[in-house]
């Protein structure tokens, strides 16, 4: 691999991230009401939130509207709802947060997923390296020679 | 193979740890199932927060008080039409120390905040955001009414839906004789 194909594959890279990052970072800084309700879930009838017009669903859509019309992040409106003023809890998050408790519920199923991959992977070397491959069995003496009479045929 | 069998031993073991202290610390709503049955029973602890300030208020600091505590929420109708009858008891019987405790359950705090002044709410009231005390309580909708002794014991009655007077003081006595 040549300096320049290895400079064009960096590049590829640092591009991929930016097209990532670059609308990650304008949603966190200036979020949209249709994305939070979408993220968010009505915490008494435990659907969508843009799904839900129960009481506190309009509430809560409420909220939104007026923190986002007062420049606040995803996250600072996540937090206010989830945490004080208003401590709904983690009922309303459609997904679990990244952080403290409830990254175990990301970890999990990935440490549970990475052992069975170990496990599986542990049991397969073992049951292959435990496993002797019979030695070829030794032509008798009558079937060589006629082996060896059939070949000659062909030998011109 | 002996550490995988280890590892995956602790884990078992922890989710069923895990398990037991989920029921152990669940009531499962049986106050209001005991108190409807005539009983007397411990009135869950909470310290939650204020709904019109930034502290909080325990359920404890009430020690040695009647508390009617009353579940409500400020886009229930019933709880609209029951205020001002527990407005007035409340002045009624605030002289022989009874206390009356809004928990307000789910909501956004503006609502609720708007609620009490609306209505002229003359006592406290806590909010319960996630609803973890309204199901300590078993309650299943709003307004709902305890009547809890100086003792801490929630007593009979328990009132459902909107709160008649004569209700509202018959739980007062009871409570007062506890």
């Amino acid at each position: 691999m040549t300096r320049f194909t290895v400079l064009l594959a960096l590049m590829a890279l640092v591009v991929a991230a930016l097209v990532v990052a670059l609308p990650a970072s304008a949603s966190e800084n200036h979020p949209t009401q249709a994305e939070l309700e979408a993220m968010l879930i009505c915490p008494s009838c435990h659907v969508p939130l843009d799904e839900s017009n129960a009481p506190i669903a309009q509430q809560m859509k409420s909220f939104i509207a007026q923190r986002i019309a007062q420049g606040e992040t995803r996250s600072q409106i996540i937090d206010e709802l989830v945490g004080p003023p208003n401590n709904l809890g983690t009922a309303v998050l459609g997904v679990p947060r990244t952080h403290g408790f409830d990254l175990l519920a990301w970890l999990l199923p990935i440490g549970g997923i990475a052992l069975g991959a170990v496990a599986i992977g542990a049991g397969a070397w073992k049951w292959s390296s435990g496993r002797d491959d019979p030695a070829p069995a030794a032509l008798d003496s009558e079937l060589d020679r006629r082996v060896d009479e059939e070949l000659a045929r062909f030998d011109g | 193979m002996r550490a995988l069998r280890l590892t995956a031993a602790v884990a078992v073991l922890a989710l069923l740890g895990l398990l037991v202290w989920d029921v152990a610390h669940s009531s499962g709503g049986k106050v209001a199932r005991d108190v409807d049955k005539g009983q007397i029973v411990k009135a869950p602890t909470f310290n939650l927060p204020l709904v019109d300030g930034n502290s909080k208020l325990s359920l404890a600091s009430l020690r040695g008080k009647v508390v009617v505590l009353n579940f409500w929420a400020s886009d229930c109708v019933p709880c609209k039409q029951e205020q001002g009858e527990l407005n007035r008891l409340a002045a009624k019987y605030s002289p022989q120390g009874v206390v009356f405790l809004g928990i307000d359950e789910i909501e956004v705090r503006s609502f609720a905040q708007h609620y009490l002044k609306h209505y002229k709410v003359p006592y406290q009231s806590v909010a319960d955001g996630d609803g973890a005390i309204a199901g300590k309580y078993g309650v299943t909708g709003t307004p709902e009414t305890f009547f809890i002794d100086r003792s801490g014991r929630a007593v009979p009655p328990h009132i459902v839906a909107q709160a008649q007077p004569s209700d509202v003081e018959a739980g007062i006595e009871r409570a007062l004789k506890a």
